[in-house]
């Protein structure tokens, strides 16, 4: 449990700032809403001039566009990506910065085992994303409820929000991966935007090409907004998915953490 | 009773040598030394031991138990001290002490604050504003907090003033009364003299030599540079026990091992300007003597 506290003030800072960052990026966003409900057949119209690629790319659909949860799925893509690169700065750096900083030699000659140690820090780490993500979709349901008058469907709303606490999950797991696998790390932050922003770039172009197979490779895809708005569900396969991956991901770095060499 | 046993550990980085089938055993109540120049395998003997890395064949005991399987629990009876110290940022010394304490359950702030009066330290302070030498004390304090039996000790004394030096020496003395056994690992020949009894010396990764401490001491090496009112005959100095003389005019140099008394009475029969006696770094000690002995296997 002293670890577990350890890491949680270590993480409180950073957590605060990525959470308000988040919530920002929301309601700046959302506040634009109104203004772009009431133009609405301007903005249509406008919009239909543009080459179908480009607006299958925004992730945006005609129909859905100018309800609040259309306009809400389009803002989230951005708050998923902010979301994704807080959630692999985490993983990358939870177990990492013991030997960047040299502590490593502190906390493994304490006598507690590997497994302890790990287990105590991701659990740190997954309670900061569970707090920004509460935080997250209370302040995003209030400035909805502040900017419009007509009811919206909470239960979409939900899946729809607590999804980035799944995608960022994912990018955890994959952080701490990468982390337990990579010698050493000197810069977390570099790593994580080219690995965030790489998914992101393989989203936007497969939006453009359409196959269908590489979805399975983004996380970004694997709760998809127009899926939940129709059917107020996820989609299972990619629900069983991301277990999968977050389970396998996670034993693996497990395993070879455990058997992990720490030089000074 | 051993309180440590190593049995032909050997350990490769890929196809780098880290160790080679080390051995030897640390008794109850002794304080062991380890030494051996610069890269010659100290600290992955005692990262081994730690099992902060594992070896590539071989085992080690500690309190009788294999230091690998039962690492967690041998920990609690261990204190380690490494030759650098580095600390969480933002931590005040006794936030870090008391985080230390919080993984040995036992009430160790009696001894906490009992540490930093010795030592002369301020708790308070963070350790970010901290002196090398003052880390180093919040290391020595971490290292004696839980009352170890066992301290394990990496090049310790980097970083501490020749003052404070001796008290960490009284320190490791005092626990060593109490029955604590001491792994006291350095390249510093003099250093390992004044505290340890007995001595392992590594050199490229293999133990070369296991002595007892009286019979280094016994044959004392000594770095003398003298120099001379007048120039002196080479073979004025070539008796037993010099090595690497080297007679440029009127200065002398030379490794001498052996009874000092010997070569003082020679350089009494000599008018000299200036002398100094050094004792000689590891280095020159092994490249001198050790070399042969390891090396000719005769």
């Amino acid at each position: 449990m002293n670890i577990f506290y350890h890491e949680c003030k270590a993480l409180g800072k950073s957590t605060f700032f990525w959470t308000i960052s988040l919530v920002l990026v929301a309601i700046v966003f959302l506040s634009l809403f109104p203004a772009f409900s009431k133009d609405a057949e301007a903005t249509k119209r406008l919009l239909e001039g543009f080459p179908k690629e480009i607006l299958k790319a925004m992730g945006l659909s005609l129909e859905i566009f100018f309800s609040i949860l259309g306009y809400y799925s389009f803002v989230f893509v951005y708050i998923v990506l902010c979301g994704s690169i807080q959630a692999m700065n985490f993983g990358l750096s939870v177990l990492s910065k013991e030997v960047r900083d040299k502590t490593a030699d502190f906390l493994l000659t304490k006598p507690i085992k590997r497994y302890q140690i790990m287990t105590a820090k991701l659990s740190a780490v997954v309670a900061s994303l569970l707090l920004t993500n509460i935080f997250y979709v209370l302040f995003a349901y209030i400035t909805i409820s502040l900017l419009t008058k007509t009811a919206m469907n909470n239960h979409v709303f939900l899946l729809i929000s607590f999804s980035l606490l799944f995608v960022q999950l994912l990018f955890f797991s994959l952080g701490v991966l990468v982390s337990v696998v990579v010698p050493k790390i000197k810069s977390v932050l570099t790593y994580s935007l080219a690995i965030v922003f790489g998914f992101f770039i393989l989203d936007l172009f497969n939006e453009i090409i359409g196959e269908n197979l590489v979805r399975y490779l983004i996380p970004f895809k694997y709760f998809d907004s127009l899926y939940i708005m129709n059917h107020c569900s996820y989609e299972m396969p990619f629900v069983i998915l991301a277990i999968t991956v977050f389970v396998a991901f996670i034993s693996v770095s497990y395993v070879i953490y455990g058997k992990k060499d720490f030089l000074c | 009773m051993s309180i440590l046993e190593i049995k032909h550990l050997t350990k490769y980085y890929g196809k780098a040598r880290g160790i080679i089938d080390v051995s030897f055993s640390v008794e109850e109540g002794e304080i062991f030394g380890f030494i051996g120049p610069n890269g010659a395998g100290k600290s992955t003997t005692i990262r081994t031991l730690l099992s902060l890395i594992y070896p590539t064949s071989g085992s080690a005991t500690i309190f009788g138990k294999d230091s690998i399987r039962y690492s967690a629990e041998i920990k609690k009876e261990i204190g380690y001290l490494p030759s650098e110290v580095f600390y969480y940022d933002n931590m005040r010394a006794i936030d870090l002490l008391k985080y230390s304490a919080s993984f040995y359950k036992k009430d160790c702030s009696q001894r906490i604050k009992e540490l930093a009066e010795i030592l002369d330290l301020d708790l308070r302070r963070k350790i970010d504003d901290m002196s090398g030498g003052n880390r180093k004390k919040v290391g020595i304090i971490q290292g004696l907090l839980h009352y170890p039996k066992l301290i394990i000790l990496d090049e310790p004394t980097g970083g501490l003033d020749p003052l404070m030096q001796q008290k960490f020496f009284d320190l490791l003395r005092a626990e060593n009364q109490k029955g604590c056994t001491i792994l006291f690992s350095s390249h510093i020949l003099g250093e390992v003299q004044k505290l340890c009894k007995r001595v392992a010396i590594i050199k490229d990764g293999k133990i070369i030599k296991l002595e007892n401490i009286a019979d280094l001491t016994e044959n004392t090496y000594k770095r003398i540079k003298i120099e001379a009112l007048y120039p002196v005959m080479e073979s004025f100095f070539q008796i037993p026990g010099v090595n690497q003389l080297t007679i440029d005019g009127c200065s002398i140099s030379f490794i001498f091992k052996g009874n000092i008394n010997t070569v003082l009475k020679k350089i009494a029969d000599t008018e000299v300007r200036n002398i100094v006696i050094e004792d000689p770094t590891l280095e020159e000690i092994f490249m001198h003597f050790y070399d042969k002995e390891a090396g000719g296997g005769k």
